[in-house]
C-alpha cells in the first residue's frame, strides 16, 4: 500500500495526488475544502445559480450526498465535518448576519448555534468528535478565537472503536 | 379522568415545556473560559483548527508577526513547534490532525505562497509541491492525518487538490 502510494504520483514526494471529485459540471470554482476525520467525505463550496453553496461528496467516488437543510441561506462559508461526517458545521446568512449552524445528517436536524451578542463569526472549526467548536470572531474591532463546548447539544461522533472519554482508567502508556 | 378543558391545559403546558426545551438546546453554546483566556493571552487569533484535544491557530500579539501556535487542550498551554515559525515567513492558514502530530500550513515566503507539512515529533518541515503550479490558500488535513485537501488558485479558477499521505 505504501509502495503503491509512493509510486502513484509523479512528484518526488511520497504521496499520491487525487483530483477533486467531479461534480458533473466540468470546470468550476471550488473552495474551502473540509475533510471528515476519516478522510472519506469532502465538503467544499461551489457556485449554484450565482450563490455560494456547500456541497458534500464522497471523496473517492465524487458521489454527492444530500443535505436536508442547506439549500438556502447563502452565501455559505467555512464548512467543517466531524469524524464520520455525521455533523456538518458551517456559516450561513440569516437575515443581516452570519450564523453558525450544524446539520446532523443522522437525524436530519439543523442545529442553530446562538452566539453571544456582539460576536461576528468569520470562520469555524469543529472538533472531530463534535464536542467542541472553535470560532474566529470579530468582537470590539478585534479578531480572536473563542472555543465552545457542544457536549450538551450533540452526541459524540467517534471513530470506530473509540470509546467516549470521561470514563474508566486512561490507557496505559 | 380529565375533562376537555384540563386536557387542553395539559397540552398547552406540554407545548410550552417543549418550546423552552428547544430554546434551551439552541442557547446551549457554553464558552470554555480557561481555554479562551489562554487564547486571549496569545493575542489576535485566526484560522482555528481543532484536533482531538488540540487547537492549532495563527496568533499575533500587539501587532507582531503572526505565528502558528498549537494548544494542548488538556493543559491549556501552547506546545513548542521548533523549526516551524520563521522570521521570513507569514502563516496564512493551518490545519492540524487529530493527534497534534501533523500540521499543514500555507505560508507566504519570499513573495511566494507555499504549502508545508510539519511533523512535530521530527521537528521537520516538508514542502508539498503544488502540481500543476498554483497558489495554495485554504487547507484541510483529515483527523487521521492520511488525507490533505488544499484550495489552489490556478489560471483564475479556484480548485481543490487532494493528496493521500503515507
Amino acid at each position: 500500500m505504501l509502495l503503491a502510494t509512493g509510486l502513484g504520483g509523479c512528484s518526488l514526494l511520497p504521496w499520491r495526488r487525487q483530483p477533486a471529485p467531479p461534480v458533473g459540471l466540468g470546470q468550476e470554482t471550488r473552495q474551502q475544502p473540509a475533510l471528515s476525520g476519516d478522510g472519506r467525505l469532502l465538503a467544499s463550496l461551489v457556485e449554484r445559480g450565482g450563490r455560494t453553496t456547500v456541497l458534500l461528496q464522497e471523496r473517492r467516488s465524487g458521489r454527492v450526498l444530500p443535505l436536508r437543510h442547506l439549500r438556502d441561506h447563502q452565501p455559505h462559508s467555512s464548512p467543517a465535518l466531524s469524524w464520520n461526517g455525521r455533523y456538518l458545521a458551517l456559516l450561513v446568512q440569516q437575515g443581516g448576519r452570519r450564523q453558525a449552524v450544524i446539520e446532523d445528517r443522522a437525524t436530519g436536524r439543523l442545529q442553530p448555534l446562538m452566539l453571544p451578542m456582539g460576536l461576528e463569526p468569520q470562520r469555524l472549526s469543529l472538533a472531530p468528535d463534535g464536542q467542541r467548536l472553535a470560532l474566529e470572531v470579530i468582537a470590539g474591532g478585534g479578531q480572536r478565537i473563542d472555543v465552545f463546548d457542544l457536549s450538551g447539544l450533540l452526541e459524540p461522533d467517534l471513530a470506530p472503536g473509540q470509546r467516549q472519554s470521561g470514563g474508566g482508567e486512561p490507557p496505559a502508556p | 379522568m380529565s375533562t376537555p378543558r384540563t386536557r387542553s391545559v395539559q397540552l398547552a403546558a406540554g407545548a410550552l415545556g417543549l418550546g423552552l426545551l428547544l430554546q434551551g438546546c439552541q442557547g446551549g453554546l457554553r464558552p470554555l473560559p480557561g481555554l479562551n483566556q489562554q487564547l486571549a493571552r496569545l493575542g489576535s487569533g485566526q484560522s482555528p483548527s481543532l484536533g482531538e484535544g488540540w487547537l492549532a491557530l495563527i496568533a499575533s500579539r500587539d501587532g507582531g508577526r503572526p505565528q502558528v501556535q498549537l494548544i494542548d487542550g488538556q493543559r491549556q498551554l501552547p506546545v513548542p513547534l521548533p523549526g516551524l515559525n520563521r522570521a521570513d515567513s507569514l502563516p496564512i492558514q493551518v490545519s492540524v490532525d487529530g493527534r497534534g502530530e501533523h500540521l499543514a500550513v500555507v505560508r507566504q515566503r519570499d513573495d511566494r505562497t507555499e504549502l508545508v507539512l510539519y511533523r512535530r515529533s521530527l521537528m521537520a518541515v516538508q514542502p508539498i509541491a503544488i502540481e500543476p503550479a498554483g497558489v495554495p490558500r485554504r487547507v484541510s488535513l483529515s483527523t487521521d492525518g492520511r488525507v490533505l485537501a488544499v484550495e489552489v488558485s490556478r489560471g483564475g479558477l479556484w480548485q481543490i487538490d487532494l493528496l493521500e499521505l503515507p
